[in-house]
């Protein structure tokens, strides 16, 4: 098992200087190449499709062609449709390589392609680092975690590729994303309760804004507001919890959000 | 006719939530999220025909919407009935197939054992034994060293879902 350290987190966080290639996906998409901001219309949609495609499938083993077109056009989709695309995408990242050969970023096997991440930094990825080393460093080296899900929660600008959400083929990274941000939302709140009750509030709202059914943040919220000094805010976000509950799933808040909401009520 | 007029996408979320009742007894609730990718529409649940109920919805109005306009009514009905009759079948086995998997973590070891079982006796009738006729003592030297070396993988799969069994015996 990696044993994570703050060199690990200072090497994040110093990898996009390095990097030539920087792809934003949470948020927004976009390229900045060398320091400089591709435009928004860099390409067609089929190019833009495939670029992102690449992007998602990074961690898996290159990909043949064809099922790379099944995957995003199905019929729509043909070798010449792919070619073109893939002539776009070199265009505009690799402008110098010539057409034919194996590119800096974009992997050749045969008829399989894949991104080769080794120039590139790409937002997800670390935000996925730098929640992992949080999780694995949470209990034991607290200073450190908070620097980690704070470093996530700064990359984090919204939901995965938002041009994209009704394309299925997206679905799945946007989902764990969005899970990875819950998670770190209501994590970095945990840890910050005692010396920052205003901030746990914050990063709740945030971890609300992704999943307002998430019981676990309305009961640090609760507590934060207390440590506030401010009960009647306390209590009011309890109702807001259990109508939500009620509306949503048409249960009851747990025992342990009652008897917190029983403690406060009786202080 | 796109391929996204033609498709529906479902994104389902279960969120565990283990938690002590008023007794002090340990209690396990589910809560779940289904998305409708293409509409981007999103139902939260607590039980499953809720999600069954919200796909079905999503279905209906895509075979109508892939109905098209020239055909005669009867023709419509006859589709539109088709579609159901095909939805209705897969949402009678497959919330039972989820539930199982959510609820009983047993049942899935011994389907588990099961296979395993079925996979040893597919590995014998796939060597048959009986009609190998090696050539030679070292080929019988291999033979006997591939099955001892599937035996022990077999043994070792076995002792794990034991492993397993027992753990959620005691839960």
């Amino acid at each position: 098992m990696i044993k994570f350290d703050d060199t690990h987190i200072e090497n994040l966080l110093e990898a996009r200087q390095k990097a030539d290639l920087e792809i934003i996906t949470l948020g927004s998409f976009t390229l900045i190449l060398n320091g400089e901001e591709i435009s928004d219309n860099w390409g067609r949609d089929k190019a833009i499709q495939l670029f992102q495609f690449l992007i998602i499938s990074r961690n898996r083993m290159a990909l043949h062609k064809e099922m790379i077109i099944d995957r995003l056009w199905e019929e729509a989709g043909s070798d010449q449709t792919f070619k073109v695309a893939l002539h776009e995408i070199k265009k505009v990242i690799e402008p110098k390589t010539n057409k034919r050969g194996n590119t800096k970023y974009i992997q050749r096997q045969g008829s399989s392609y894949k991104l080769n991440m080794e120039n590139i930094w790409l937002d997800s990825q670390v935000f996925k680092s730098f929640i992992e080393i949080g999780n694995k460093l949470y209990s034991e080296q607290k200073e450190l975690a908070i620097l980690s899900f704070q470093s996530a929660i700064n990359i984090y600008k919204g939901v995965f590729l938002p041009n994209r959400i009704y394309e299925d083929w997206t679905s799945s990274e946007r989902e764990n994303l969005q899970m990875l941000a819950l998670n770190a939302f209501v994590s970095l709140s945990e840890l910050l309760l005692n010396e920052q009750p205003k901030e746990t509030i914050r990063l709740t709202e945030e971890a609300l804004n992704i999943d307002q059914t998430w019981e676990e943040a309305y009961r640090i919220q609760m507590m934060a507001h207390m440590l506030n000094g401010n009960r009647p805010q306390a209590l009011k976000c309890f109702e807001k919890c259990k109508n939500i509950l009620n509306k949503e799933f048409g249960i009851d808040p747990l025992p342990v959000t009652i008897d917190l909401f029983n403690n406060i009520k009786t202080k | 006719m796109s391929k996204n007029d033609q498709t529906a996408s479902f994104l389902l979320r279960f969120t565990q939530v283990i938690f002590k009742d008023k007794t002090g007894k340990a209690d396990v609730q589910w809560r779940g999220k289904i998305t409708h990718v293409q509409g981007n529409d999103q139902k939260n649940f607590s039980e499953l025909k809720d999600a069954i109920g919200f796909i079905q919805n999503k279905l209906s109005d895509l075979t109508i919407s892939s109905i098209k306009e020239d055909l005669s009514p009867k023709e419509k009905e006859g589709i539109l009935n088709k579609s159901m009759d095909i939805w209705k079948k897969l949402a009678k086995s497959y919330p039972k197939m989820v539930a199982e998997a959510i609820k009983d973590p047993k049942a899935q070891v011994i389907q588990i054992q099961e296979q395993i079982s079925s996979k040893a006796e597919d590995l014998s009738n796939l060597l048959h034994l009986e009609s190998y006729k090696p050539t030679s003592k070292s080929d019988i030297q291999e033979l006997s060293h591939q099955i001892s070396q599937l035996t022990d993988l077999v043994a070792k799969l076995q002792k794990k879902v034991d492993n397993i069994d027992r753990k959620i015996s005691k839960s």
